[in-house]
């Protein structure tokens, strides 16, 4: 007997139906589904979508064991991380620094692009987030804690 | 005729040469803030609200109008060359546009579509507009809680079900999208819901950084593969207006959904609450009824077309109730109605025949705004179609750094930025499983407001399905949707029986 194996194709359909479980159960008893005199409660429409949800997660489980499976190779995760230490590095210098310093390195250092290009990207995309998002929409980008430290 | 002798006092008024710079101007600065993603046009209008403040009444609400219509084409930009959409109607021309501008080697054509589309959509919206303006907007009345939910619920299912390949992959995902909506406030009550004692899920899932993650940042891992092997494909282009013209046979193509969308759109536009987005999502949800010489979602110059006419047609189309009921039928109609307010248009029936002047001076505007729009939107095409010919392995870090940006200033906080990268992950993850995520952002979008019209219908009917059977229109679309449901079903069954006669 051919062994069946369990891929995200498979795991798709199950955390889906873990969803619909929460959602039918929360809403079901924390907010309510109907009441006599007001009618639909809060939980009404997602133990509705939900139980739908159950359902159509219990077909997709069935038919995703006749599909291949795919592979996520590791490259592909690298803008990712690079996105998780703009986020922490933003907690320290603040969200610009931490910006222009990723694309610098990602540039310089992963692509090995020459100092000329990797200036002339930099300066547009910055001159892009500085003179639409900064100067023109006024966004307060958080500075970090360092800055903070030496502010106040 | 009356109608059409006052539009062109309308004309007399706009006509100006302050007037039309301005117009100009509102275009420009439309198109601008409609492709950049995170803005939308929403939050465009609202930023460039006080840019008016310097004209006289009638030039402000001049480039009002002319700002609003030319966000509704620049969210296709940005949708069409890197695959993040400007606003949430541009969603749907993602799903063409990008394939067609980056798989089929043709960007130019894929903008000129969608510049194209948006204005004979925009043109017939108008035109409706200005010969039915009001009883249109009466129409729209018509439209009661079960109506708008029976609509409702054919634009989530005909989509969750014909796009993609899989039905029951695009099902899944619009029910997961709009269990995802439901997070945060309830829609009638304003209690807290699914919020999971999380200060921020208080206030649900920001839908700006929600959509840059699922489609624009899933699309640069996506894009991590590809890094190569792109580059030359997209040197080949050529950088020109001529290099990006449609041919005989293009236009062929496109004239048919484009009018298609065009009607319909004018008609999902007037509908209250139901707005650009609503009228993309079906206009393409109509096409797939219809004969494309390519597949949709491959980068077919029909998808393109029904979606973005049927995004114009409706932001035209949505002028009827805002004018002659003071209804606005989204958030970006919301502010231009405070706007227009503000300049002492007093919206209601006896509008168009107390203050002809601003009502016909608007519409007027409107007319000038599309035509302006179309071109310099054509004329930018080399311009943008340069961001392609970049190395992906440049446009990585870019769009990260866009997509971060992006999603922070929706809140100027890390929550959006969380949510997008969340997202981002969780549409990169559907997408190598043969998901397509389009379903999930309708159905996000469009959640809230199925279920406060679901829950309107069963209060008033106390919990009686039969409201939905009572009225032609509903009954109708009941009978539209089911139809929608059991065709697939029908045809698999029907194919199953003859294969199995077959082999006996």
């Amino acid at each position: 007997m051919e062994k069946r194996k369990i891929t995200s194709k498979v795991l798709i359909p199950v955390c889906s139906a873990l969803i619909a479980v929460v959602f039918i159960t929360m809403g079901y008893f924390k907010y309510g589904f109907w009441h006599s005199a007001k009618g639909p409660l809060p939980g009404f429409f997602p133990v509705i979508i939900g139980t739908i949800l159950l359902l159509v997660s219990v077909l997709s489980f069935i038919s995703s064991f006749k599909e291949e499976g795919t592979s996520y190779p590791w490259e592909n995760w690298y803008p990712a991380l690079g996105a998780v230490a703009v986020m922490l590095a933003t907690l320290v210098i603040g969200m610009l620094p931490s910006l222009a310093i990723f694309v610098v390195v990602w540039l310089k250092w992963y692509e090995k692009y020459s100092w000329k290009t990797t200036l002339i990207v930099f300066a547009i995309i910055m001159g892009i987030v500085l003179g639409a998002f900064v100067f023109w929409l006024g966004v307060p980008f958080p500075k970090g804690f360092i800055y903070e430290m030496i502010a106040y | 005729m009356e109608n059409l002798t006052m539009l062109l006092g309308g004309f007399s008024v706009v006509l100006t040469m302050q007037n039309i710079l301005v117009t100009l101007l509102g275009a420009v600065l439309g198109l601008i803030v409609g492709a950049m993603p995170g803005i939308g046009s929403l939050a465009g209008v609202a930023l460039l609200l006080p840019l008016t403040y310097k004209f006289n009444p009638t030039t402000a609400i001049i480039m009002l109008g002319s700002l609003y219509y030319a966000n509704m084409y620049g969210g296709a930009f940005s949708a069409i060359l890197l695959n993040i959409p400007g606003d949430s109607p541009a969603v749907m021309t993602a799903l063409d546009g990008y394939p067609m501008a980056t798989k089929r080697n043709r960007p130019g054509q894929a903008l000129f579509t969608s510049n194209m589309s948006s204005f004979i959509g925009g043109l017939i919206g108008m035109f409706i507009l200005t010969f039915t303006g009001p009883a249109l907007a009466n129409l729209g009345l018509k439209f009661g809680p079960a109506e708008m939910t029976a609509l409702l619920l054919v634009a989530m299912t005909s989509i969750g079900w014909l796009v993609g390949e899989n039905p029951i992959k695009g099902v899944l995902l619009t029910l997961v999208g709009i269990l995802i909506a439901s997070m945060g406030m309830d829609t009638l009550t304003g209690s807290p819901r699914f919020d999971f004692g999380n200060m921020y899920l208080l206030g649900g899932i920001p839908f700006t950084p929600f959509v840059i993650g699922t489609v624009g940042f899933s699309q640069v891992l996506k894009l991590m593969g590809e890094r190569n092997k792109k580059v030359e494909a997209n040197l080949s282009q050529k950088l020109t207006i001529r290099g990006s013209m449609l041919t005989l046979h293009d236009i062929k193509r496109l004239l048919p959904p484009a009018i298609r969308s065009g009607f319909l759109g004018t008609f999902v536009g007037v509908l209250p609450g139901a707005g650009a987005t609503t009228g993309s999502f079906m206009g393409y949800a109509m096409q797939k009824a219809f004969k494309s010489e390519e597949e949709l979602g491959s980068g077919a110059i029909e998808g393109i077309a029904a979606c973005e006419a049927a995004n114009n047609a409706a932001a035209a189309g949505s002028f009827a109730p805002l004018l002659a009921l003071g209804i606005p039928g989204s958030g970006t109609g919301a502010v231009l109605l405070g706007g227009l307010m503000m300049w002492g248009l007093n919206p209601g029936p006896l509008l168009f025949t107390n203050q002809p002047e601003f009502c016909w001076g608007l519409i007027a505007s409107l007319f000038l705004a599309n035509l302006l729009t179309l071109v310099i939107a054509l004329g930018i095409i080399p311009f943008l179609i340069k961001i392609l010919t970049v190395p992906i392995k440049i446009l990585i870090p870019c769009i990260t750094v866009i997509c971060i940006v992006g999603s922070y200033s929706t809140s100027n906080s890390m929550y959006g930025v969380l949510v997008m990268f969340f997202s981002g992950l969780f549409g990169y993850i559907l997408d190598k499983n043969g998901y397509s995520t389009a379903p999930m952002l309708l159905a996000f979008v469009l959640a809230p407001l199925l279920e406060s019209n679901m829950r309107k219908s069963f209060i008033s009917s106390h919990g009686s399905l039969d409201i939905f059977f009572r009225k032609p229109i509903s009954a109708f679309l009941i009978l539209v949707l089911f139809a929608i449901i059991l065709t697939p079903v029908i045809k698999f069954v029907i194919r199953k029986v003859r294969s199995s006669t077959k082999s006996v």
